[in-house]
């Protein structure tokens, strides 16, 4: 087995010391922080006299309520008694930038939560709605209470006891529709990157003659695994990086940022979509075998193909194993129960993105889950068999491409 | 000579692909510690023979063993080989790629990659073990391959055409490593279409042409053999005293007459004619015919041109070799 650990740290220290790994390891996240991160900042950055706002309470019992709210939201207020000249004198703060704006509360304020904000300049989109909140909450506040209700329980948004009679799928809102969704697309892209370039990699090692050198040294089928358990060890090592620095982003990044910007603390609410540990597990272990699978068909592919354009070809069987799932994954998200989506989450090809999605969205019962594992071990070996055969005879092969009917003597003949 | 004398055996191999015979009922025989050339025309079933030694192709019929034992046990450790068509990992470092191969063949790897810097030394290539092999030059990059097969020491070097490829200045290095290994008693199976390296260089021929044997010998015997009956002439003068009954065909190149005499004819009669003719005889000699010759003999000459020998060099290398 030497000569295996030997193909799996060449093939690992190659792919990783490689200025494609390192950039999509570092790029990846950066691009993912970014696109969520740095607009907020914009938004959110600001000059410190943008930051003082006046309020002009005509109700005379808004401010009090819509003062906090403000401060929360990072702003320092000031608060400015309705005298005939108070807007002219306010304005001419405002010009001199002496003061970020004014808000005037009427008697509208307190009917419909309207009020007007006067600014040299267009608030961003996201300190508008800090406003607005502020001043609508305010109001409804106040109303609830003159009513002698309890404001607090009804704004907090009121609570669900859910009763669960069967058990169902998440619907679009719910943060395990998220969760389930963008993990089992992320899972789908992770496999077909990975499988795939196993099949690169052995049309590569086949087209340069090299494996003539290899395979005169070792067996054919540890060639395989090698190269198999190498480019696997590379995506566990990607994820592994961008899980840690979600980790740490997550667990010290977001909180100091929020102490730094309070007005970013609805950022928090991202915890919801944050998996737990049970679930990272379980989408290691469906990408572990789902790549072995896969892999080992694209190998194959790889293995009996001679030309780029060929193996374009011959890998789409191998493909829409991989893509169906994809196109099958929201109404199977949305309706977990089902015995089509049962079924189907079941096919040991399918299970690795619809079994996950299932999970994810809570639709799944555990027996099945490792029913879908002990199911994909099957198919695994089952794969290593016939495609360690196909390998066997195709790495070696040259001329043109094999039939269907070829392939099968193959696999029975090696 | 029991199995065990021999470090590669072949009995009765045939290969076929499809309708096409590659190789028919192929017997050889490769001595251990010889130099053992496999010549033959392009397309004569060399390399499909190699490969069968290799277990890269496996024989429809007959059988392969290496070293007396099963060939596939024998291979990892115990065999080098270079094959026709040229591999490498191109975005490796070189030193790390000959680490790579020696240590699939069992070496660990600091001591992989000691050899490896001593071999990158000895071929002249010492500041390259850090470089990438696809910044090699194409020559270079068939070296740091050469090293890759002989970084494990093996016991049998198969090398399928070696020399291809390379200047002449490396040719000669090359032949200097083949030759050093061969004092170490390797056994070395080469296969060429270059005469004059095979000349140089084996001890024992084996000649395939249309994918069976022709020939199987020692070169020294084989040539002793085919001594007999090749004469070498320059002369100035009248040349008709060369047309005798003993002659079988003439050629003619720099200067230099080739005759081929008919089995049994006696040279001395010709001599005695040239000087009653009075022709200036400057030499007069019985050459030792070179492998070209034999080769294009037994092969024929259309099997030679297929080998792609124009044929003006078939006949220039034949009269050179007789000017030696």
């Amino acid at each position: 087995m030497s000569n295996v650990w030997a193909v799996i740290r060449r093939e690992y220290l190659q792919r990783v010391r490689s200025k494609w790994f390192i950039f999509s390891t570092i790029a990846g996240p950066l691009f993912m922080i970014g696109v969520m991160v740095v607009p907020a900042m914009m938004a959110t950055r600001s000059a410190e006299a943008e930051r003082n706002i006046a309020v002009v309470d005509r109700t005379g019992v808004l401010y009090d309520r819509v003062a906090p709210r403000l401060e929360d939201a990072g702003y320092t207020v000031s608060r400015e008694s309705w005298t005939s000249d108070v807007v002219p004198e306010l304005t001419q703060e405002v010009t001199s930038d002496e003061l970020g704006g004014f808000l005037v509360l009427d008697d509208e304020t307190l009917a419909t939560g309207r009020a007007v904000f006067y600014a040299s300049s267009r608030p961003s989109p996201f300190r508008q709605l800090a406003i607005r909140s502020a001043v609508s909450r305010s109001a409804l506040e106040k109303i609830l209470d003159d009513h002698g209700m309890d404001s607090q329980s009804l704004m907090g948004g009121g609570e669900l006891d859910v009763e669960l009679l069967a058990s169902g799928g998440a619907g679009e809102g719910d943060p395990r529709f998220v969760v389930a969704y963008v993990g089992a697309f992320f899972l789908y892209f992770m496999l077909l990157i990975y499988s795939v370039s196993v099949m690169r990699a052995t049309l590569e090692e086949k087209t340069s003659r090299v494996v003539e050198v290899v395979i005169s040294s070792m067996k054919p089928w540890h060639l395989m695994l090698g190269k198999i358990l190498g480019v696997g060890a590379v995506g566990l090592t990607q994820m592994g990086v961008w899980l840690l620095s979600g980790g740490l982003a997550f667990s010290a990044g977001l909180p100091a940022l929020v102490a730094a910007r309070p007005e970013l603390s609805s950022m928090e609410s991202v915890s919801q979509y944050m998996p737990g540990v049970g679930l990272l597990l379980l989408f290691g272990g469906f990408f572990l075998f789902g790549f072995f699978m896969f892999s080992g068909l694209y190998a194959a592919v790889g293995a009996m193909c001679n030309t780029d354009e060929e193996a374009q070809q011959a890998q789409m069987p191998v493909t829409l194993l991989v893509v169906v799932p994809v196109l099958m994954l929201m109404p199977v998200i949305r309706s977990p129960g089902t015995t089509m989506s049962t079924g189907l989450s079941l096919f040991p090809f399918f299970s690795p993105i619809l079994m996950f999605a299932r999970v994810a969205g809570g639709g799944a019962p555990a027996w099945q889950v490792v029913l879908s594992f002990l199911l994909m071990a099957l198919a695994t070996v089952g794969v290593a068999w016939v495609a360690g055969r196909i390998y066997k005879v195709g790495i070696l092969m040259a001329g043109k491409r094999p039939t269907l009917p070829e392939l099968w003597r193959w696999v029975r003949e090696a | 000579m029991n199995g065990n004398d021999f470090a590669v055996r072949l009995d009765g191999v045939t290969k076929r692909f499809g309708k096409h015979t590659a190789v028919s009922s192929l017997d050889l025989e490769v001595p251990r510690g010889v130099i053992y050339g496999l010549l033959g025309p392009n397309g004569s079933g060399k390399t499909t023979s190699i490969r069968m030694i290799m277990g890269i192709l496996h024989p429809d019929e007959g059988s392969v063993s290496l070293f007396g034992a099963d060939a596939d046990e024998t291979r990892r450790h115990r065999v080098g080989y270079l094959p026709e068509e040229r591999g490498v990992y191109r975005k490796m470092k070189c030193l790390d790629l000959i680490v790579f191969l020696a240590e699939i063949r069992g070496i660990p790897r600091a001591e992989g990659r000691r050899r490896g810097t001593m071999w990158l030394e000895r071929l002249g290539l010492p500041e390259w073990g850090d470089k990438k092999v696809e910044d090699l030059s194409k020559g270079m990059q068939q070296k740091i391959q050469f090293i890759g097969t002989v970084i494990h020491d093996p016991e049998l070097l198969i090398l399928d055409e070696p020399f291809s490829g390379l200047d002449p200045i490396n040719q000669d290095v090359l032949e200097e490593i083949v030759l050093d290994f061969h004092a170490k008693g390797t056994t070395i199976l080469f296969s060429t279409h270059l005469m004059d390296q095979a000349e140089r260089l084996c001890e024992r021929v084996c000649l395939i042409s249309r994918s069976r044997k022709v020939l199987d010998a020692d070169l020294k015997e084989l040539k002793a053999q085919e001594r007999k009956g090749l004469v070498a002439v320059e002369f100035e003068g009248p040349d008709r005293w060369l047309l005798g009954p003993e002659v079988e065909s003439m050629e003619h190149a720099n200067g230099t007459t080739l005759l081929r005499l008919r089995d049994g004819a006696d040279h001395q009669a010709i001599l005695r004619r040239g000087v009653e003719a009075g022709a200036t005889i400057y030499r007069f000699d019985l050459v030792e015919p070179r492998l070209h010759e034999i080769f294009v003999r037994h092969v024929g000459a259309s099997a030679a041109e297929e080998a792609g020998v124009p044929q003006d060099v078939i006949r220039g290398a034949g009269v050179m070799g007789g000017a030696r």
